[in-house]
């Protein structure tokens, strides 16, 4: 069963990944090895119990885990086309930039 | 076997750190790419081919779309890893892959408990887990509604 010892180290890195980069790319790549690590453990044990119910539920979780992909590439497209941004920090400074100008206007 | 599990293993920790690290976007995917292609490997040696040919279709449709945001979207990084920091990473994921061909979470389960193995364990209570994973996403969509409530509540 080191498998899950696998999918275990696999989590931590996709974790570190997602708190530690500001890049929208990065922390897509950091989702897309949290799901790997997360589905591993459904066909892997499936398959050392020779059930193959763990391929079918890996099939949901990967529509899944597209439809994730899918919001937060839109998300990517958006703000790279209205702000320019591509970073989490930066997208945050524009909001707390924005926020301030309103208070004054108030 | 043995050994191409282990070198699978290590290979696929390798390739997951480096995808993490690696300040240039398309050298992070490469190593995203190397990383899906090992684990569906994996799959097919364990017998789950089906799993592995979806993982594999579904890993090439993504990371052709990664690659194009890559190229079309990102900003080319000013600061590059230098070969050492590189090596530094390989090392590191390198230390990472010895709990996983050294410890086996079975033995250790196995002095503690009972007849029923852990695979069936886990697979009995996948209910339990399908809940919860139900109640985080519960809490993460009340959550953005009360943000989203109290943003047009402010306007």
């Amino acid at each position: 069963m080191n498998y899950i010892v696998l999918s275990l180290i696999l989590l931590a890195v996709g974790f570190y990944g997602l708190l530690s980069k500001r890049s929208f790319l990065k922390i897509l790549v950091s989702i897309e090895i949290i799901a790997t690590a997360a589905t591993m453990n459904f066909v892997l044990l499936s398959s050392s119990l020779s059930k193959t119910l763990g391929e079918a539920l890996l099939m949901l979780a990967f529509s899944t885990d597209t439809c994730v992909n899918a919001i937060i590439l839109s998300l990517l497209v958006i703000t790279a086309k209205r702000y320019g941004k591509r970073s989490i920090s930066k997208l945050a400074e524009l909001e707390k930039t924005r926020e301030n100008k309103r208070r004054d206007d108030e | 076997m043995n050994l191409i599990y282990e070198l699978m293993v290590t290979g696929i920790l390798i390739s997951a750190c480096l995808a993490v690290y690696l300040e240039e976007a398309i050298y992070s995917l490469i190593s995203l790419t190397t990383m899906l292609i090992l684990t569906a490997l994996l799959y097919s040696m364990n017998g789950a081919v089906y799993a592995a040919l979806f993982q594999l279709m579904m890993g090439v449709g993504a990371l052709i779309v990664f690659f194009l945001l890559s190229e079309e979207l990102t900003e080319k990084s000013k600061d590059k890893n230098t070969p050492r920091q590189i090596l530094l990473t390989i090392a590191i994921s390198l230390i990472l892959a010895v709990p996983v061909t050294l410890f086996s979470a079975e033995d250790l389960i196995a002095s503690v408990s009972c007849d029923i193995s852990l695979p069936s364990a886990l697979w009995e209570l996948r209910g339990v887990d399908v809940i919860l994973q139900g109640l985080v996403i519960l809490t993460v969509v009340l959550g953005a509604s009360i943000i989203l409530y109290k943003k047009e509540g402010r306007k």
